[in-house]
């Protein structure tokens, strides 16, 4: 057992409030948790040794956080400072449809609905989802009403200062032909320690629009979940994109609760310096005539490592699925490390099931091809590297948020180039 | 023309790839303006000529010269070559998703401007060049924001290599089996947007195994290249007869390897 688990465990215990029973839940099941060693699959390439020894101390000081400006992105922000739900940064001129509170404000009625759902879309095998359970203070509910479709994107911030422990949570609630669109966003001063889990329950004929950045760099350790739940002909479009810190590790679970749903994962990160990055991806389709297509892609320069696990999981209902992940990965040093696992279980017989994984340097011909035009090497190499990660940015619906994160990504590859 | 300075001096070029011997003592002398075929047969180092010139890893030089322009290609960078005049239209241009054509087009033009210390063009002055280019060589504008001859079909890939020609404005160019994969209407546009291209100062090399881009492309000099070295030379007039009679009759023995491509 880690000093840090049972300082968390010891922290959770004794809270009355309404999340009271969801937490006795989380810390039963946390007391026959095993802290992960590389022994533990979960996290075999990926030591904890930076949650043991981070610095990052929970905090009740009122801090001044706001988020990200994005051109062009009029947004309706969720901010959470240190773990704390900022109401001041919130519009009260909210669109007819939607509905964002945060649970301790809701009727004992309503509370015992909101009990009712939360954590049963996240995985109880999430180690660190347990202990969002038992640390965050609160839980923030956003509701979009049948047959709304809310065309401004909702932005969730979490937002820490320096050395600040904090741990969000949210859930999604899409009904039935309602549209949404949601941005999580994490950011951090450093020797900061976040853990920021959302549930996304999509009922039939819902859409939702996602993206999560997971761009702090440096001392953090960033841990978190997106776990979506379609229901009949309910389909998601996601975006996530990395930089790797101490250590960032995401796992996103997206559950064919319905049949005809439809799910869609664009991820990239791109990783420099010691820089680690984990993702975890799992999809299960639990009923028939579903569609997943993820299209993950890494670069990976310097000392840097990234692990990508990508787990389908076709149950004996899900007849008439079709399946697809590849993971594609550029290696930039002989020193940085990629991890990847494709994992199909497949139990029923009438399926399209594809993956594919590939490491590679980059492609010669495409270099040589741009040198005989005049561009130099190491441009060249930039402009390829570029290329690789632009053909997903392209890819997301929300223009505002692709100009936005194109020139980081830029950026982030001319530093990659000096190292 | 024989006191005409030289564009392109090839003497005594000896070449290999993986260690196999391609070319085997070429010589060649280009002047401004002009237009050089060189046909062969399959596995004559047709194409080899170009990746050794434009300097392709894996393609070294064992010994003898190539001079663009008073300058030693072959000590120089593939990018600093193409700074320095050369272009070699590909036999089969690379594809390259999520670069998109405009900013492989621009990047390439400034590389080239800021070798000759001129100031980079800007965005809205190129995008104007870049469509006007678009234009002569018949591809919709809409492929400059496509990725670089991303699920584009044979004749469009030739023509983005003809668009690049014109905006590069190179002194030498080196079409490499252009005419491969062609229709005749494609064919001809080709030959136009090259013939538009021809003046005094630039020259050409059109390599190809077939005498038919030559109806569109009037050479010059027509060479034979046959086992690494150019076994004949003469004027328009021989590629006629070497698609009247073939190769074999110029070839000592049959060429075996076939390394082409």
């Amino acid at each position: 057992m880690s000093v840090w688990l049972e300082n968390a465990i010891a922290r959770g215990q004794g809270a009355d409030d309404w999340l009271a029973p969801k937490r006795t839940q989380a810390l039963e099941l946390l007391a026959k948790t095993a802290w992960p060693t590389r022994k533990t699959e979960a996290w075999r390439y990926t030591p904890l040794r930076s949650v043991e020894r981070s610095p990052a101390k929970a905090s009740t000081v009122a801090a001044n956080l706001l988020p990200t400006s994005v051109a062009d992105l009029s947004a309706i922000e969720l901010v959470f400072v240190n773990g704390r739900f900022d109401t001041t940064q919130l519009t009260d001129d909210l669109p007819e449809g939607l509905s964002i509170t945060l649970g301790k404000n809701l009727s004992s009625g309503q509370q015992g609905e909101a009990l009712a759902n939360i954590s049963t879309i996240k995985p109880e095998r999430h180690l660190f989802g347990l202990i969002n359970d038992v640390l965050s203070q609160d839980v923030l509910l956003v509701s979009v009403a049948e047959g709304v479709h809310i065309t401004q994107p909702i932005r969730i911030s979490s937002l820490s200062s320096q050395g600040v422990e904090s741990h969000t949570r949210v859930f999604v609630n899409l009904a039935p032909n309602s549209r949404l669109t949601v941005i999580e966003d994490t950011h951090a001063q450093g020797d900061s320690l976040t853990t920021a889990f959302v549930e996304y329950q999509i009922a039939s004929n819902a859409y939702l629009e996602h993206y999560r950045f997971a761009l702090q760099t440096g001392n953090n350790v960033s841990i978190g979940g997106s776990h979506f739940n379609l229901l009949d002909h309910a389909k998601m479009h996601s975006t996530l994109v990395g930089f790797g810190s101490d250590l960032t590790r995401i796992d996103t679970d997206i559950i064919h609760a319905g049949k005809f749903a439809d799910a869609k994962l664009n991820a990239m990160y791109l990783l420099d310096g010691k820089e680690l990055f984990d993702l975890h991806a799992t999809v299960e389709h639990a009923m028939p005539n579903g569609t997943t297509e993820e299209n993950v892609r890494g670069i990976v320069a310097d000392r840097s490592r990234s692990v990508f696990n990508g787990r389908i999981h076709i149950h004996p209902d899900a007849q008439k699925t079709l399946a697809e992940l590849n993971n594609r990965n550029l290696l930039l040093s002989d020193r940085a490390e990629i991890n990847t696992k494709p994992e199909l279980e497949i139990y029923a017989d009438d399926v399209k099931c594809a993956h594919g994984a590939t490491v590679a340097q980059i492609d010669k011909q495409a270099l040589y091809y741009l040198q005989t035009r005049g561009v130099s090497r190491a441009r060249a190499q930039v402009m390829l590297n570029f290329g690789f990660i632009n053909e997903l940015i392209d890819l997301m619906p929300n223009a505002a948020l692709a100009e936005w994160v194109r020139p980081m990504i830029r950026e982030r590859f001319l530093q990659m180039e000096v190292n | 023309m024989s006191n005409t300075q030289s564009l392109l001096t090839i003497e005594e070029l000896y070449a290999s790839v993986e260690e196999k011997q391609i070319i085997k003592g070429l010589n060649l002398d280009v002047k401004p303006g002009e237009v050089h075929a060189i046909m062969g047969p399959n596995g004559a180092g047709k194409s080899t000529l170009g990746y050794v010139l434009s300097g392709r890893d894996g393609y070294s030089v064992e010994s003898g010269s190539a001079v663009l322009d008073g300058q030693d290609l072959l000590e120089m960078e593939t990018e600093d070559r193409a700074r320095a005049g050369l272009f070699l239209a590909f036999q089969y241009p690379v594809e390259i998703p999520g670069v998109s054509n405009l900013e492989f087009l621009k990047a390439s033009v400034d590389a080239q401007r800021e070798a000759r210390g001129e100031e980079a063009i800007t965005s809205a002055e190129f995008l104007k060049e870049a469509k006007a280019a678009c234009k002569q060589v018949n591809l919709p504008v809409s492929f400059l924001k496509r990725g670089v001859n991303e699920g584009f079909s044979g004749g469009e890939k030739k023509r983005n290599e003809l668009m690049q020609m014109l905006l590069l404005k190179p002194k030498l160019c080196i079409l490499d089996e252009t005419d491969s994969g062609l229709d005749i209407d494609a064919l001809q546009v080709v030959a136009e947007g090259v013939n538009s291209q021809r003046s005094a100062d630039r020259s050409f090399i059109v390599v190809t195994h077939y005498q038919r881009l030559l109806d569109y492309i009037k050479p010059d000099f027509v060479h034979v290249l046959s086992d690494g070295k150019i076994v004949k030379s003469g004027d328009a007039s021989l590629a006629l007869e070497l698609e009247a009679q073939g190769y074999a009759w110029l070839q000592k023995e049959p060429a075996e390897d076939e390394l082409e491509g």
